[in-house]
């Protein structure tokens, strides 16, 4: 979704999606992916890495200062920094994302090991035993009957279907 | 009396260094939230410190460790992890936070102690290598073992209750809920069996990211306050032993709905910190239908009392403020109705969220079951909770009754929540590394130079 207009007033939390991809929606696989993503986002530690981001920015319009430069202007604020200082903001500032454990885990290629070996893999507890599930609303939280035709989200009443339309359904909220 | 505690602990300490002839014994609970560090044969760890770096908005400076508890400007915090899902991935960030831990908060000389390092279960051999060199080479301790979380937790729990079953049948389940997930290992005789072992992938980060996640939507845009959010979750919610009449409370108005509550969010000039607007109406969960029968007299009447205390409220912090000559700002509350305990509903149905895993208790059962048949009934009459996720009120009572009706008639169900879920894998840590034969189980740093990290872990036995 990066060929937005930048300069549209619109809200920058939504953004409407392309009529293939609404169309997409319809597909249980697609909402299966779209509802694994948003599992994923739950192992997110916030947005540390996006201010870390904007900071970098801001220095950069200051103006474009070479190491030594900086370090030569440093002292003039409040406190002089230690070595260990600069190191932590380096390591913190870094743009490289670590490693994350998946990729970690997919490298190690425990698939190969035979079946009887304990490891992360087969310690998973795996699906359910009951394949029936409660819904709730995607609104407001309490039990719900219908089912949106268009996404396949969960509402419990009417107003919660426009709360739904308005805010959710086919849009990108992030 | 304190004192002599202290004197005791001081004392058992150094007895336990010097029968494996090091200076001190450390005992590190490295988990993803939380660090506990220590002394073996203390009963409670130094220092218990986030094991995170953080930065508060507009800062350069990145807090390390405790710094961060310590850092008033809560809002906006920007975080990073060493750990992802559970499992070391950033030994640079981590060599951080340790660094803090031992210099700073326990104040020892690496090279002059054993240490005692609690792992995630099922590490990864590529991370077990690069936890080996941060122990032994930027760090440079004399010697370490590596034990798994669940037999510390069971070791605890044994030397805790002597005349339990648990500690005369020595085998026990634990249910560790965590910050990245939650096991239910059979522990028998100490040993973790491995191959019985249950994972859900859902701890505490996941359930205050859904907590962020549905407060976002409804109210306040809270995507940016992880750290905040965490307070909310552990403050306010609870688990629920019947949902759908939960459900129906927390919908009506007034007062008789005893879930619905305020948790008054901080704006950073005279709340630095949030905090439950009124704790006893938090807390009128616990007693569970207070006032229900009023709301059938008259609704309207409850309302008006609950306005006329909400202004009393309004009024009080008005003086206050005018008192301190302060600019009067209205507070910014965040209402809370079904999160209380939807979210941690989470746990034990997965799959209400889309999420393709059993629920805890189904976890738990398909541990047992997993092992010797004759060993069964002694792993459900010792289910044990422990993990800061269990801390959650009514945790215990709702786990009860969702396991009972999953297992055989004739197997008793007993479910115990440790005394300190937090720290008694770390206790049980101490209590090992105290123990006299803990000196034979070391690794040395001069064997790992030898030998190399894959040698040296054999003698750990996972």
């Amino acid at each position: 979704m990066e060929d937005d207009n930048p300069l549209s007033r619109q809200s920058s939390r939504i953004r409407k999606i392309a009529p293939k991809l609404s169309a997409a929606l319809l597909d249980p696989n697609t909402r299966l992916q779209v509802a694994q993503a948003r599992l994923d986002a739950l192992e997110n530690d916030g947005v540390a890495l996006d201010t870390a981001e904007a900071d970098e920015d801001e220095d950069a319009f200051a103006g474009d200062e070479d190491l030594g430069f900086s370090q030569k202007k440093a002292p003039k604020g409040s406190k002089r920094k230690t070595r260990q200082a600069k190191a932590l903001e380096r390591l913190g500032n870094t743009k490289k994302a670590p490693r994350t454990f998946l990729e970690m885990l997919h490298e190690t290629n425990l698939e190969a090991l035979p079946a009887h070996v304990p490891s992360y893999l087969t310690a998973a507890v795996g699906p359910p035993n009951s394949g029936s599930r409660r819904h709730f609303c995607s609104v407001c939280g309490y039990l719900s009957t219908y089912t949106c035709p268009r996404c396949g989200a969960r509402f419990c009443s009417s107003q919660c279907q426009i709360v739904h339309n308005d805010t959710r359904c086919q849009k990108f909220v992030a | 009396m304190e004192r002599s505690v202290a004197a005791a602990e001081a004392e058992a300490a150094a007895t336990a260094a010097a029968a494996v002839g090091v200076e001190k014994i450390v005992v590190l609970d490295n988990g993803a939230g939380f660090c506990k560090a220590g002394f073996a044969g203390h009963q409670d760890p130094v220092a218990m410190v986030p094991n995170c770096l953080g930065r508060p908005r507009g800062s350069k400076r990145w807090l390390v460790a405790d710094q961060v508890q310590e850092c008033d400007d809560i809002q906006g915090l920007a975080v990073r992890r060493p750990m992802d899902r559970g499992y070391l991935i950033s030994p640079e960030l981590e060599k951080e936070v340790w660094d803090r831990i031992f210099k700073v908060l326990l104040n020892v000389k690496p090279a002059d102690c054993a240490l005692l390092l609690v792992e995630p279960l099922f590490n990864l051999p590529s991370i077990q290598k690069i936890t080996d060199e941060l122990v032994f080479e930027d760090l440079g301790f004399h010697s370490y073992y590596v034990a798994d979380a669940p037999s510390l937790a069971h070791i605890y729990e044994a030397n805790r209750r002597p005349e339990s079953l648990l500690a005369r049948s020595d085998c026990s389940l634990i249910v560790d809920s965590g910050f990245s997930f939650t096991h239910a290992v059979p522990v028998f005789q100490k040993f973790t069996m491995n191959y019985a072992v249950k994972r859900l992938n859902l701890g505490g980060k996941a359930l205050t990211n859904y907590l962020k996640e549905l407060v976002s939507y409804r109210a306040w845009n809270m995507m940016d306050e992880t750290y905040l959010m965490e307070d909310v979750k552990e403050k306010l919610c609870f688990c629920s032993t019947d949902v759908p009449f939960d459900l129906n409370v927390s919908r009506k108005r007034g007062n008789s709905n005893y879930i619905k509550c305020q948790y008054v969010l901080p704006d950073g000039v005279k709340y630095k910190r949030g905090f439950v607007k009124d704790p006893g109406a938090a807390a009128a969960v616990h007693l569970k239908k207070k006032n229900v029968e009023i709301e059938v007299n008259g609704k309207h009447i409850d309302e008006d009392n609950v306005r006329t205390r909400v202004d009393t409220d309004r009024a009080s912090v008005g003086t206050t403020e005018t008192r301190r000559n302060v600019i009067v700002v209205d507070e910014q509350e965040l209402t809370l109705t079904n999160e209380r305990f939807m979210v941690p509903e989470m746990l034990f149905h997965p799959a209400d969220l889309g999420m393709e895993e059993a629920g805890l208790a189904e976890c738990i059962v398909r541990a047992v079951s997993a092992c010797h048949p004759d060993l069964q009934a002694l792993f459900y009459s010792s289910v044990v909770l422990t993990g800061g996720s269990m801390l959650f009120p009514w945790c215990k009572e709702k786990l009860e009754l969702e396991l009972r009706p999953l297992i055989p008639d004739e197997f008793d169900v007993h479910v115990t929540l440790t005394d300190s879920p937090i720290t008694a894998c770390w206790r049980g840590g101490s209590l090992l590394a105290a123990s006299p034969d803990f000196g034979d189980c070391l690794v040395s740093k001069r064997d790992y130079e030898e030998q190399g990290s894959l040698r040296c872990r054999r003698r750990f036995f996972h």
